[in-house]
């Protein structure tokens, strides 16, 4: 072990408070300058038997349950800078605690995107979105993180420096271990430096907020014709969810957003086509003040309280029908061509709630701020998910997991 | 070694008679895939026709202490379904059918040996496409698609086959099935299936695949334009995506490869370019004029040449024809061809290209470059004599070489066609020690005692007796670690 806990304490020392985790502080917090160091703190740890815990913004981790081992915060916002980025390349290569934000800024002084929709963007870092696999509206039109990441510079849980993947778009070299640590939480590894595909800015882009009453919301052979039109976005928010989000803010008991960044002239067709299927939106923002838009959407996942999240093979917002006039519908966040459904239910309902939607083909992927123990996965693909983790972590430094970790 | 009649009539019981293939003529056919320089004979083939059977093949096989390979068509181009140990040669062909279709929700769960455009053809009448296209689609199968991660020349647009599984049912290397993922985005857990995708085989075998579906186009517009220097058209490129328009497919053939194929096919290329530029357009009819217009102002004003603009679906055929038929003039134009796969950041193709002509004419042999433009993707095919072992041995150490140069450049060395047998040794330049050694480690956790097609992808032992020839490391220099250049 080349630092002690003392060392780092010393030279890196951070105030253990400000990351706490469910009411847990951890002994030590740590903010590395670099990759190396980042890779000896987890070494020491791993050597120490001390479990650790990620962090860059924090964006994930609000609501976060108290781990059952927690010594060490891993401070990686020291990590921030852009290591190569050619413009042409249509790719990006960077540390893990950028914020979104810095990278968009960089990105757009050339016309181009990352388009991950992380909530909280000026506060949320590239390696945290990672982590969690955080999309938004537009999952489905531009991908999740797991679809935009190119390879990653990671360290395992046992300290192993090491890397996957590279930094062109198109490479089959080796074992994706990068896209296994993406959403993996942080249960099997560190990242520390990703390559992502970017892409330009679309030509024009249009975003359309439509009020809509329970019966309007039901009607499927409405909405089916939207699938084949591939909008960029098509989310659903209940009545409070929608309440104070001015452009977006329809009044109705639901308000369906729709948008497409495309071509000029197909957003014009989609535009009409919207018109008649669903008459004149509340409101209508275009091109520059689109992208606001879509950060309010991805903002209104990470709302404060208790809530649950549900992936689904939806893409209708008829799907959402059996919640209409539920007091669960108020605040519902629904991206339908993705199928995620994000609720705030009282916690004395979740239960029922979870029970009830995975009848309609919902499966829970998070409960967060509810004492709601997950469904033990099949037996298979817990034997799968121990042999990684004993093969990446095999002395647990990593003190949180996937959401299925939690329940084991 | 042989089994044992007794053995064999197990197998037999457990798949039928029709699914068993143990005959000399049987074997021989089995004995490689698309990279015809590596043969090895299974000791038996499997025809499964369930996931269910698939499960009593390997554990028929463990059983026996036989190592299984998965396989599909067969198309694949380096060695990834070669039985190098013998063993089982499972060949998923007879699992050929689209098992469940949701034309609303866009998705459908397939089976392995459905042929990738029979996929495709099938689903028309929905108005719904599965979007990878390798160039070996009319053949290749889904499962071969997803244990490679294939790509293809509309992959610019619309991503490699990993961004189209949503959920796979696979057999693991105990002989059970599991099923990763399902039929939406984002299910909770690790994304195992994100690992199996691109594994070849080597991590759990593909069974069913839930593909997502995507509405076929309303319109396509398919360009031509040639170039008196290829550098003009790499820029028209870089500006055609600057200015937001993401073609379907930017391919470009050099003065090398449109003579061949003009030999060949005799249909008016201009063979005193320096390349043919090939863009092809797709999406909803009234965006499609105004960006045919816009390209054509950026090829200009980059000195293309000649533009060609199809007007209807046999003019479009025919100016891909040139295209589709350069791995097939190739095979015209010389007795042996040897066709890599690597990739370099798009800002360096140029610089790739060069290099691969300097370190073809040094040794006498013809290079010619057919590539996805859009992404870096490079198709450099060395021509040889096959009956001359010294121009065969030259031409692999001249790609060697240039997916050397591909490393060096930022790239990798395989894109689309994966790693297999054909360049395992070259994990080793392109990755630190520490890199493959946690690769390993999570290949392990799948398949713990390699029963699944094993010495594949990562570097194994012997593997210079495969005609592979390590990189001169000069003296005291270190090979790139993990904190090491960025791949």
């Amino acid at each position: 072990m080349s630092v002690t806990p003392a060392e780092w304490a010393r030279e890196m020392a951070q105030d253990a408070e400000r990351y706490a985790l469910g009411g847990a502080v951890p002994a030590f917090a740590v903010r590395p300058a670099g990759a190396v160091e980042a890779a000896e703190v987890v070494r020491a740890c791993a050597a120490d038997r001390l479990a650790l815990v990620p962090w860059g913004g924090g964006v994930s981790l609000e609501g976060e349950g108290r781990p059952a081992r927690y010594d060490v915060a891993l401070d990686l916002t020291g990590l921030d800078r852009v290591t190569v980025y050619d413009p042409d390349d249509y790719t990006i290569s960077a540390e893990c605690g950028i914020t979104i934000a810095s990278l968009r800024a960089k990105l757009a002084e050339h016309g181009q995107e990352l388009p991950l929709e992380a909530a909280h963007a000026v506060r949320a870092t590239l390696g945290g979105v990672l982590a969690a696999n955080a999309a938004g509206p537009r999952r489905l039109r531009f991908g999740a993180p797991r679809d935009r990441i190119l390879g990653a510079r990671f360290v395992t849980g046992d300290g192993v420096l090491a890397k996957s993947g590279g930094r062109v778009v198109k490479n089959v070299a080796g074992h994706a271990v990068h896209r296994l640590l993406t959403g993996s939480r942080g249960g099997l590894g560190v990242l520390l430096e990703a390559s992502l595909k970017l892409t330009p800015h679309p030509p024009a882009r249009v975003a359309l907020a439509f009020g809509c009453g329970a019966a309007a919301l039901a009607d499927a052979a409405r909405w089916a014709p939207f699938a084949r039109r591939e909008p960029a976005v098509l989310s659903v928010l209940g009545r409070a969810a929608a309440s104070g989000l001015g452009a977006l803010d329809s009044g109705a008991p639901f308000t369906c957003v729709l948008g497409w960044e495309d071509d000029g002239a197909w957003l014009a067709d989609c535009e009409a086509f919207a018109h008649g299927k669903l008459g004149t939106p509340a409101q209508r923002t275009e091109d520059a003040g689109v992208p606001a838009i879509w950060q309010l959407l991805a903002d209104a996942q990470e709302t404060p309280g208790p809530r649950l999240t549900f992936a689904s093979g939806h893409n209708s917002p008829a799907a959402l029908a059996p919640l209409a006039g539920r007091a669960c519908a108020e605040r519902l966040v629904f991206h339908a061509p993705s199928g995620r459904l994000l609720l705030w239910p009282a916690p004395d309902e979740a239960a029922a709630l979870v029970a009830e939607l995975a009848g309609l083909g919902f499966v829970p992927v998070e409960a967060r701020g509810l004492d709601l123990p997950p469904a033990k996965p099949p037996a298979t693909v817990s034997a799968l998910r121990s042999a990684l983790r004993q093969a990446l972590d095999p002395a647990a430094t990593m003190a949180l997991g996937d959401w299925w970790e939690q329940s084991a | 070694m042989p089994l044992t009649p007794a053995a064999l009539e197990e197998l037999r019981a457990l798949l039928g008679e029709g699914g068993v293939l143990a005959g000399d003529a049987a074997l021989f056919t089995y004995e490689a895939d698309g990279l015809v320089i590596e043969k090895a004979r299974p000791e038996v083939v499997a025809l499964p026709r369930s996931t269910d059977e698939v499960c009593a093949v390997v554990r028929w096989a463990r059983a026996y202490g036989l190592p299984v390979v998965p396989r599909g068509a067969g198309t694949g181009l380096a060695g990834g379904a070669t039985c190098e140990r013998g063993g089982v040669s499972l060949s998923l062909n007879r699992m050929n059918r689209v098992l469940r279709l949701d034309e609303e929700r866009m998705f459908a769960w397939v089976h392995p040996g459905m042929v990738n455009l029979s996929l495709s053809q099938q689903l028309a009448p929905q108005g719904l496409y599965f979007a990878p296209d390798p160039s070996s689609q009319q053949v290749s199968t889904i499962g071969g698609n997803v244990s490679t991660n294939a790509g293809g020349p509309h992959c610019l647009k619309y991503g490699v086959t990993y961004n189209h599984v949503l959920g796979l049912t696979v057999v693991t290397a105990d002989g059970v099935a599991v099923t990763l993922g399902g039929e939406g985005c984002d299910f909770p857990g690790f994304d195992l299936a994100s690992v199996v995708v691109g594994s070849e085989g080597t991590c759990a075998i593909v069974t069913e695949v839930c593909v997502r579906l995507s509405p076929v186009p309303e319109s396509v517009k398919t360009m031509l334009f040639d170039f008196a220097d290829i550098t003009d058209a790499g820029e028209t490129v870089s500006r055609v995506v600057a200015a937001g328009i993401v073609p379907a497919a930017l391919e470009i053939m050099d003065r090398v490869t449109t003579g061949v194929v003009e030999a060949w096919v005799q249909m008016g290329l201009p063979t005193d370019a320096d390349a043919l530029l090939l863009i092809e357009l797709d999406g909803p009819a009234v965006a499609l004029e105004s960006q045919v217009g816009r390209i054509e102002e950026i090829a200009k004003a980059h000195r293309a040449r000649s533009v060609r603009v199809a007007k209807d679906a046999d003019e479009r055929a025919l100016l891909w024809k040139g295209r589709k038929s350069a791995f097939g003039a190739f095979g015209r134009a010389a007795t042996g061809f040897y066709v890599m796969d690597g990739v370099v950041p798009r800002t360096r193709v140029a610089e790739a290209l060069a290099t691969t002509y300097r370190l073809a004419g040094e040794v006498g042999l013809r290079v010619g470059n057919v590539f996805h433009a859009g992404d870096g993707n490079l198709h450099p095919n060395v021509m040889f004599d096959a009956h001359s072992p010294r121009q065969q041995a030259d031409a692999l150490a001249v790609a060697q070489a240039i997916l050397r140069e591909c490393i060096r450049l930022g790239g990798t060395i395989s894109g689309e066609h994966g790693i297999g047998i054909e360049k395992r040794s070259m994990m080793a330049e392109m990755f630190a020690p520490e890199d493959l050694a946690v690769m390993e480690r999570v290949r392990h956790a799948f398949n713990p005692d390699g029963v699944l097609n094993p010495g594949k992808v990562l570097p194994a032992e012997g593997d210079a007796a495969h005609g592979y020839v390590p990189a001169p490391v000069p003296a005291g220099a270190a090979r790139p670690g993990a904190e090491g250049p960025w791949t």
